[in-house]
């Protein structure tokens, strides 16, 4: 008895996680597919492109720029051992697209978005929104899930973009004001080093850390406890997701695109 | 009109309905009474379809639920929910017309209707532009009453409705019901603790008590229902069949 009771409570363990994947599962291509079947509730979709989209520029655009600035300092200061404080440009840009730039807008919208989303529907589903949604003849993952999924998918990728060029501005800018590099050889360095691949990754990254990030606080909102305590493990239980998933992505994602 | 058979649901080892059988005839008034976590609610949701019975059958007119397209099923109901439930990101009027917005019915159109429902329930005209969470506790059950018969359903479900409340907004709410429901013709069914509620509301009674239906009868026989849980319950004693923690 004393062995068979770890062992029970393992295999409920392994049996409840494997359920749990098969639900998220369904749920995933669920609202997958209700991005290809009308109707489309266009003022949701509107809204969320707004929040998600519009509304996310101010804190990526400033933590690319410190970003960009610090990696700059850090790179030059790194490189002065070895003599190579030239390469400054060209480790900037390289660091922000293929990486920082995606990662950080990642991270920042697991902590914008992902936390408002879990958060809102998690309170929807505690005083019965939901279920008036559903009274309504309204599919919560059409009215909710899809808008708010869809607008991750496109709007993180151009917000990757933007940090990405935020960030580049954020090293050049350190550089040239307070590293003595000059604006012009720079920035032709900095567009000369990259390549379209770099550019891709970026923004291929940027879809799917977008398209996690709104999934998840979706599927924890959706699956939240009661009261106070539900919406708010439901919230931090979607951002910690939502992050360990966009870095786990991202590992793949960099194997999948620059694997010799 | 509304038939249930052997209905049965339990969470985990907690059965709350345990083989109901009950019907409810087109255009009246039923109020379901019973305790707190006795499975009123999850009567009124295994009906509407939010959660799904272990077992038993639910009948529309006839027709098996399970057979009936979800959107046209719904598309017959209204709901009042105990916290109203009104979409706080929405304003007044536009959670009043939701359903007639889906239906793509021109804006100008809805928001009129929208304030002719909200005057039904005795709000003006200026609440139509505010938030849900500017109203207060009365003024949100009477928007969400205005959602709820909005669409003129053929059957309106009211989940506590003066849950909350002070008696004489209570007696507001009682009154609204019981005209919505009688200029709609609808068919109500109400679950509720308030006996003020059921004595306005109710044609016909039932108390619900150990996933059982109890009693059930007219309101006029309420008072000499001979039933030992009914007694109890209607007079609030703490003695009786129902125990009562302390």
């Amino acid at each position: 008895m004393i062995l068979v009771s770890p062992l029970a409570r393992l295999g409920h363990w392994a049996l409840g996680l494997l359920a749990g994947i098969g639900r998220f599962s369904t749920f995933t291509l669920d609202a997958i597919s209700h991005g290809i079947r009308p109707p489309f509730h266009g003022r949701e979709i509107a809204l969320a492109f707004l929040q998600i989209g519009w509304l996310s520029l101010p804190v990526v655009g400033l933590t690319a720029l410190f970003t960009g600035g610090a990696l700059a300092l850090q790179i030059y200061a790194g490189g002065n051992r070895f003599g190579a404080e030239a390469v400054v440009p060209q480790i900037v840009a390289i660091g922000m697209v293929r990486e920082l730039g995606p990662v950080l807008v990642g991270l920042m919208i697991a902590a914008r978005v992902t936390s408002s989303i879990a958060a809102e529907i998690a309170t929807m589903k505690v005083t019965e929104q939901i279920d008036a949604l559903v009274t309504l003849s309204t599919d919560p993952m059409k009215y909710l899930v899809l808008p708010r999924v869809l607008a991750g998918l496109l709007c993180v990728p151009a917000l990757v973009a933007v940090g990405d060029i935020i960030g580049v501005m954020g090293g050049w800018l350190v550089a040239t004001e307070r590293l003595g590099f000059v604006s012009a050889p720079y920035l032709r360095n900095t567009i000369n080093f990259l390549e379209p691949l770099d550019i891709v990754s970026s923004l291929t990254k940027g879809a799917v850390f977008g398209f996690l990030a709104t999934l998840m606080g979706c599927w924890f909102g959706l699956n939240s406890g009661r009261g106070a305590m539900g919406v708010g493990r439901a919230t931090k239980g979607a951002v910690v997701a939502a992050a360990v998933a966009i870095l786990a992505a991202n590992l793949i994602l960099t194997e999948a695109f620059f694997s010799a | 009109m509304i038939e249930l058979r052997g209905l049965t649901k339990s969470f985990g080892a907690n059965t709350v309905l345990n083989g109901i059988d009950l019907d409810v005839k087109r255009g009246e008034s039923l109020v379901v009474i019973g305790g707190s976590g006795t499975g009123k609610s999850v009567l009124l949701k295994c009906i509407l379809g939010l959660i799904d019975p272990d077992s038993g059958t639910i009948r529309i007119d006839s027709q098996d639920v399970t057979r009936i397209p979800r959107q046209a099923l719904l598309s017959r109901f209204g709901m009042l929910f105990q916290g109203g439930a009104l979409f706080d990101s929405l304003p007044v009027w536009q959670n009043v017309a939701f359903r007639q917005l889906k239906g793509r019915m021109p804006r100008a159109i809805a928001k009129a209707h929208a304030i002719e429902t909200l005057a039904r329930v005795g709000l003006p005209a200026r609440t139509a532009d505010l938030y849900p969470a500017e109203l207060s506790g009365g003024m949100q059950k009477r928007a969400a009453l205005a959602r709820a018969i909005a669409a003129q359903p053929e059957v309106i479900f009211f989940d506590e409705p003066t849950a909350g409340l002070d008696p004489i907004m209570a007696g507001v709410i009682n009154d609204l019901i019981r005209e919505a429901v009688t200029d709609l013709g609808a068919t109500a069914i109400t679950i509720t603790h308030d006996m003020t509620t059921v004595r306005t509301v109710a044609d016909r009674i039932t108390l619900l008590h150990g996933g059982l239906l109890r009693w059930v009868g007219a309101v006029a026989d309420l008072d000499q229902s001979g039933d030992a849980y009914v007694d109890q319950f209607i007079h609030g004693r703490s003695q009786g069949p129902i125990t009562a923690l302390r």
